[in-house]
């Protein structure tokens, strides 16, 4: 049997030991703002939905909308539906269920965009950035496929 | 799909979410066999669930990621791998025809089910010495843990094994619409020698990315029903939101068996009904 997580005593020197406070600090400043930005994300995405279809339900008394989302790409159809809720004429339940479903999908891009962000101008470890910005890069090609 | 009405959605959605929850094992392996049941095609389906599972996941993560047991850098590394395996598997999806989905749905099930039997505290020592590449990544971390009221250090090892093993997850993830949460939490766990909240946090981070690389090939092929998907996302986070809550105050594992058994009977139900054997 190995001893259960022994206690040791920590040999680092001070300065060493004031950068890794910093960057444990780093990193929980980057923690609080990937957390929000997830719970922000989901719970704007929901309460969308919610609003899309109570309002489809006074309109038509159902609450199915009855549509396909086809022959475009990602942020064809976030451009589409970003003019249909600036739109007087075109606002409606499907603008705020399509707002909700591009919130969503917007949700874990902007996490790993802001990510990149953080490692490369908090943390300026160029590793991570390289990291995130290739995962970035590849969701953005995704996202555009169509 | 006329008999898939929104208020049917939405109750086996949140009965989804629920059973997700406290097996464990994510939404989208409820609500798929679920939805085909109800007479959905399963490729739209699969389709409706991966878009769910970005909001169940992000949901849980936030709160884990706030609370300092999730690893960023683990998460962002591997994300590499399952974001390429996603891709590729919705799109092998997109070509095959129903049956072998069935199938590799139902294997894929009662593989994960048997995980949870054999995921047992198997380490004692997080800080194992690590190969040069892991420490050259900075898989090192600590959190608190509030159970054991001890600070845990690990050491994250064998990122050259877990990469490429993450790859495959992602590959089932996009196939299926699924998380494939077990197989991820296994190879945290296994082949990195992450500790069990770690492991468990960390997949939840990974398992977004993974949707959302997923979901943009099921959204450019068409399959992504906006009149379905509305109820089932509202339905699979309340029903995952009160699945997690319960959990916490349960003690006993009688429930928690019985949805187990659940799942095996899906489980059998999918393959049984892709080679043909029930309509």
């Amino acid at each position: 049997m190995k001893p259960k997580h022994a206690p040791h005593t920590d040999p680092t020197p001070m300065p060493a030991r004031a950068k890794l406070e910093r960057e444990a600090r780093q990193e929980h400043e980057m923690e609080l703002l990937v957390g929000y930005l997830l719970l922000s994300g989901v719970l704007l995405s929901i309460l969308l939905v919610v609003t899309g279809m109570a309002w489809e339900y006074v309109k038509t008394g159902s609450l199915h909308l009855n549509y396909l989302i086809a022959g475009m790409n990602f942020f064809q159809f976030l451009v589409g539906d970003l003019r249909a809720i600036l739109t007087p004429s075109l606002i409606g339940p499907r603008a705020f269920v399509n707002l909700a479903i591009a919130a969503l999908l917007f949700t874990p891009y902007i996490r790993v965009v802001s990510s990149m962000v953080f490692f490369a101008a908090a943390e300026k470890n160029w590793k991570y950035t390289a990291f995130t910005a290739f995962v970035g890069v590849v969701l953005t090609y995704s996202l555009f496929l169509r | 799909m006329s008999i898939t009405s929104p208020g049917v959605l939405f109750v086996v959605s949140i009965l989804a979410g629920f059973i997700g929850a406290m097996s464990g094992m994510g939404g989208g392996i409820v609500l798929i066999p679920a939805l085909t049941l109800f007479g959905v095609n399963i490729k739209h389906a699969i389709a409706i669930s991966i878009v769910s599972v970005i909001a169940t996941s992000s949901g849980a993560a936030s709160a884990y990621v706030r609370d300092g047991v999730t690893n960023l850098k683990v998460g962002m590394f591997l994300e590499m791998f399952t974001i390429l395996g996603a891709i590729i598997g919705a799109t092998v999806t997109l070509v095959s025809s129903d049956q072998p989905l069935f199938i590799a749905f139902g294997i894929v099930l009662l593989i994960s089910w048997g995980t949870l039997f054999i995921r047992k505290h198997h380490l004692t020592n997080y800080l194992l010495p690590a190969d040069r590449f892991s420490r050259w990544l900075e898989l090192r971390g600590a959190y608190y843990d509030h159970a054991e009221h001890q600070e845990i250090e690990y050491q994250g090892r064998r990122a050259w094994l877990g990469g490429p093993c993450m790859f495959g997850a992602g590959f089932i993830a996009g196939l299926l619409g699924i998380g494939a949460g077990a197989l991820k939490v296994l190879i945290l766990d296994l082949a990195m020698g992450l500790p069990p909240k770690v492991s468990t946090t960390t997949s939840n981070l990974i398992i977004g990315v993974t949707a959302l690389a997923g979901t943009s090939i099921y959204i450019a092929a068409g399959y992504v029903d906006p009149g379905l998907v509305a109820p089932v996302i509202v339905g699979v986070v309340a029903g995952a939101f009160v699945g997690t809550r319960l959990l916490k105050r349960l003690s006993n594992h009688a429930i928690r068996q019985f949805f187990l058994v659940v799942l095996l009977a899906l489980g059998v139900e999918m393959i049984l009904r892709g080679l043909g054997v029930i309509a």
